[in-house]
């Protein structure tokens, strides 16, 4: 018997792909693609449904792994895309992926300003602390004075207090997962995706090829989930001290969120009260009004 | 054709503008063409601007060096801009005692020229006006100079203050008290010929308005834009409608996250713009490159302006005809058009977005600073003429349903331009992949895919190069297709190829009395990429002369002829210090060529084919 799409609720085997993974032995891309879908079944969501946009680094190489419309763009420039994506269907729901390379680098100013304007996105940064496709460079976040690939003697720049900038922004909703707890990373992403604003995930990500400094076991060691603790995310000086301070213990969970604020769509004067998306909208327009002036 | 040409000059920030708009905007109203023209440095107070009215009682589209009436608001016009005069022309300033020096006078005995003072202080004092009432005094002094109705410039200033009844008041007695202004030499008035009310009821339009209105009308719903003259009075234009409109209207960061917006909401199945210039669009290449390989219909508006690097912000040019045509990583089918007046910044936009849509392929829009701030008098729009047309969008649930996911980059489909549907529609999904991909998105590096993806994107450029509309040919004035002339036998003394802003200048320059009944032919390119070359080697073959017009350093658009068809076109009238072509100017170097051209039968072409043996 068929049973009608809209019906049906979504199965993880909707998202399977027949394309093979491949990714390295122990990448934490397994986990962090696992929990992705997880998260979007648990939400009733068909791939039909969701945009996910992919970034240019090892976790871009998932964007054919999985069903979905997907996207997979330029190094950097992930989220202006998918806030644009966002902007144009607000009834589709938009996640987007990024490296810490790509994203602390050469996308830093859309980071800046994807915070700032609170777009309606969810964002999942991958954060392997290296530039894993290019073969291990350092990244901005990788620790000062490692040695890395092309820089044998250790990286002569200090290292980016990402979490610092991020607060700094305003943010409504900052979550850290680790790859190893798919558990953990479902109840972020899900939290995520049914933010209102832009929700800013960071997963700690193990590298097995290239970073040997924060390894599975390393982080497996020393992450917990802060929720789970007791962490009120309404609570920014406790969620700011949390997600910045890691040297014993890391932080996990969502650490902080702020609902009430509008997000960018809804800053809109001219779209307060249109129900239909832009996608929606696209016919041709009388526009004789608007020349009335310059008669 | 009768014209004449009032300049205003004096500081940015003076008013030089407002005084310009509203007498357009009265000569329209009383039934005349007006065509405006403005010059200023890039910076916000001070310099010195200019801003001139060239108008006659046909249509007209250019600007004349020489002018009939200098305004100038402050002395640096009466140091500057004397020698701009035409015989007999008037200057008017309001410079109390300026005493011109020896060469002026010499000027103003040899052209005969009437100087008058207009004493703005006094008048003001006497009214008890502030000094930004001036304005309005010397706009209704140079209306009656015009020999022009005061009731018409009384209405266009009562529109404005309508809510304002104190100044409302205030504004008509100065504009009672400048209209009846005598000056000590009597009576001076400008001739102007009588007027053909067709055009009262025509718009006034830049053509940065004409494109906003076009883009609307084309069903954009979201604009992406950072600032960058001569692309921020796009940007200006539609957020000032945004209210009205309801569209959705981003200032971003830069000119990389404006493309990559555009590009997102384009992909979810909207429709999209973004403008820059220069080089902003550089920053753009990238995403115009993305745009390729995920086959994702843009549009992307390139505001010309003289580079390299910052250039001359707020001058004209035709510099980026290659790099619209080239720029970016990769090879891939775009297509490149051009604007040339506010007739086509209007139509044309629907055209790009049909295009860009139809092919799957990115459609850059040039533009250049003259034709987005020039004023033009123009008819109102045809609301009816455009089609909003999808190409091979599929929305239809049943037809939805159907789709497999391997539809979406098909490499054999029709023409290279397979199926699209949105994400959000109840169907098989895909990936938009940046990465070379098989037919549905899965990245596949394989040789045979390779080719198979990259012959599909490239083979689109036939079709589009196939359907795109051939270039327009005027003849002496007369618009006349191309198909008429094209094979008739009359032999062409000289043919011109230009297009953009030229084409308006050139028309105007065909319409003089100089050259009626010269055998001129003007072939205008509208469509610059992929090119169409057939109609060019026809006429050709039957041309005595050939030169290129472009303001540009190089010829670009003879560069892209040559590559294609081999035609070399060794004569060129180039422009490229940021002035557009001014009508008498061009007009010179038209007529120069007409008195050289060859005798019929003399063995002296004026073109070659690069490598032909001679």
């Amino acid at each position: 018997m068929n049973i009608a799409l809209q019906t049906r609720l979504p199965a993880v085997s909707e998202y399977y792909s027949e394309t093979k993974c491949i990714w390295c032995d122990g990448c934490g891309n397994y986990g962090i693609w696992t929990a992705v879908k997880y998260a979007l079944v648990e939400l009733n969501l068909h791939p039909w449904q969701v945009c996910l946009c992919y970034d240019v680094g090892c976790h871009g190489n998932g964007s054919d792994k999985i069903e979905g419309y997907r996207f997979h763009g330029l190094h950097g420039r992930v989220i202006p895309f998918a806030a644009g994506a966002k902007l144009a269907n607000m009834k589709v729901p938009v996640i987007a992926f990024g490296g810490d390379g790509a994203t602390f680098s050469e996308g830093i100013g859309h980071l800046v300003h994807g915070v700032r304007s609170n777009y309606p996105i969810t964002f999942v940064l991958h954060n392997n602390t290296n530039y894993g496709l290019t073969t291990g460079q350092a990244s901005s976040l990788t620790p000062q004075g490692q040695p890395m690939n092309t820089s044998p003697n250790g990286i002569p720049e200090h290292t980016l207090a990402s979490m610092d900038l991020i607060f700094s922004l305003n943010p409504t909703f900052v979550a850290r997962g680790f790859s190893g707890d798919i558990k953990l990373m479902t109840r972020i992403l899900k939290a995520a995706i049914q933010h209102r604003g832009f929700a800013f995930v960071e997963i700690l990500q193990a590298c097995p090829t290239y970073n040997h400094f924060a390894t599975h076991e390393y982080l497996l060691d020393r992450y917990f989930d802060a929720n789970a603790d007791g962490h009120d995310p309404g609570n920014l000086q406790q969620a700011r001290a949390l997600a910045t301070q890691v040297q014993d213990r890391i932080a996990c969970g969502i650490l902080y969120q702020r609902e009430k604020l509008p997000h960018f769509y809804d800053r809109l004067i001219p779209r307060q009260g249109v129900e239909t998306t832009c996608v929606e909208e696209v016919r041709k327009y009388d526009v004789s009004e608007y020349w009335k002036e310059l008669a | 054709m009768f014209r004449i040409s009032l300049k205003i000059v004096g500081a940015s920030g003076q008013g030089i503008n407002s005084i310009g708009a509203i007498i357009a905007k009265g000569l329209k109203r009383s039934g005349y063409c007006v065509f405006g023209y403005r010059e200023y440095p890039s910076l916000i107070k001070g310099g010195h601007a200019s801003y001139q009215l060239d108008a006659s009682n046909e249509r007209i589209c250019s600007t004349e060096t020489k002018v009939n009436v200098l305004v100038a608001l402050n002395h640096h016009g009466l140091e500057l801009n004397m020698d701009e005069l035409k015989q007999g022309g008037i200057v008017l300033h309001v410079t109390p005692a300026w005493q011109f020096p020896e060469h002026h006078r010499k000027l103003i005995a040899e052209r005969s020229l009437r100087v008058i003072y207009f004493p703005v202080d006094d008048i003001l004092n006497r009214l008890g006006a502030k000094a930004i009432l001036s304005n309005v005094l010397l706009t209704a002094f140079v209306w009656s100079m015009l020999d022009q109705d005061i009731d018409v410039i009384k209405s266009l200033v009562g529109e404005k203050f309508a809510k304002k009844k104190a100044l409302l008041e205030l504004n008509m007695r100065c504009i009672d008290e400048g209209y009846s202004f005598n000056p000590e030499q009597g009576t001076i008035s400008v001739a102007l010929p009588p007027p053909d009310k067709g055009f009262a009821s025509h718009l006034l339009i830049t053509g940065s308005q004409a494109m906003g209105l076009g883009a609307v009308h084309a069903g954009v719903r979201l604009y992406a834009g950072y600032p960058m003259t001569p692309s921020s009075p796009l940007l200006s234009f539609i957020a000032e409608l945004e209210n009205k409109t309801h569209m959705v209207v981003k200032q971003a960061e830069d000119e990389i996250t404006a493309a990559q917006i555009v590009s997102g909401a384009m992909y979810m199945g909207t429709r999209a713009l973004t403008a820059t210039s220069g080089v902003g669009f550089d920053l753009m290449s990238e995403t115009l490159s993305l745009n390729a390989m995920i086959e994702n219909p843009t549009v992307f508006v390139l505001a010309q302006r003289p580079g390299p690097a910052t250039g001359l912000p707020t001058w004209t040019a035709q510099g980026g005809l290659l790099q619209a045509a080239s720029c970016s990583a990769g090879e891939f089918t775009r297509c490149v058009i051009s604007l040339s007046n506010s007739q086509d910044a209007f139509d044309l936009m629907p055209v790009a977005f049909n295009l860009a849509e139809q092919y799957q392929i990115s459609v850059i829009v040039l533009t250049d600073k003259h034709i987005a701030e020039a004023l033009y008098t123009q008819r109102p729009y045809d609301l009816e003429k455009a089609e909003i047309d999808r190409g091979r969008l599929v929305v239809d649930p049943e037809k939805l349903q159907a789709l497999k996911s391997s539809d979406r980059f098909d490499p054999h489909a029709q023409g290279g331009v397979s199926l699209r549907w949105l994400p959000g529609s109840e169907a098989a999904t895909y990936c938009a992949q940046g990465d070379e991909h098989n037919s549905m998105g899965a990245v596949d590096e394989s040789s045979l895919n390779t080719k198979l993806q990259m012959e599909k994107r490239l083979r689109k450029s036939q079709g589009l190069k196939a359907g795109l509309p051939a270039p327009r040919l005027s003849v002496g004035g007369r618009s006349a297709k191309a198909t008429d002339w094209m094979d008739g036998g009359d032999e062409i003394e000289l043919l011109a190829i230009g297009w953009g802003s030229t084409g308006e200048i050139f028309q105007d320059v065909m319409c003089s009395d100089e050259l009626r009944g010269r055998k001129i032919a003007y072939l205008h390119y509208t469509y610059l990429w992929p090119l169409r070359t057939q109609e060019l080697e026809r006429l050709a073959k039957r041309s005595k002369r050939i030169v290129l017009v472009e303001q540009n350093y190089q010829g670009q658009l003879g560069m892209l002829i040559r590559m294609e068809c081999g035609l070399d076109i060794p004569d060129k009238i180039l422009k490229y210090d940021g002035r557009p072509f001014f009508y008498d100017e061009l007009l010179s170097s038209v007529m120069e060529r007409c008195a050289s051209t060859p005798e019929k039968g003399a063995n002296l072409p004026g073109f070659e084919y690069a490598g032909a043996s001679s």
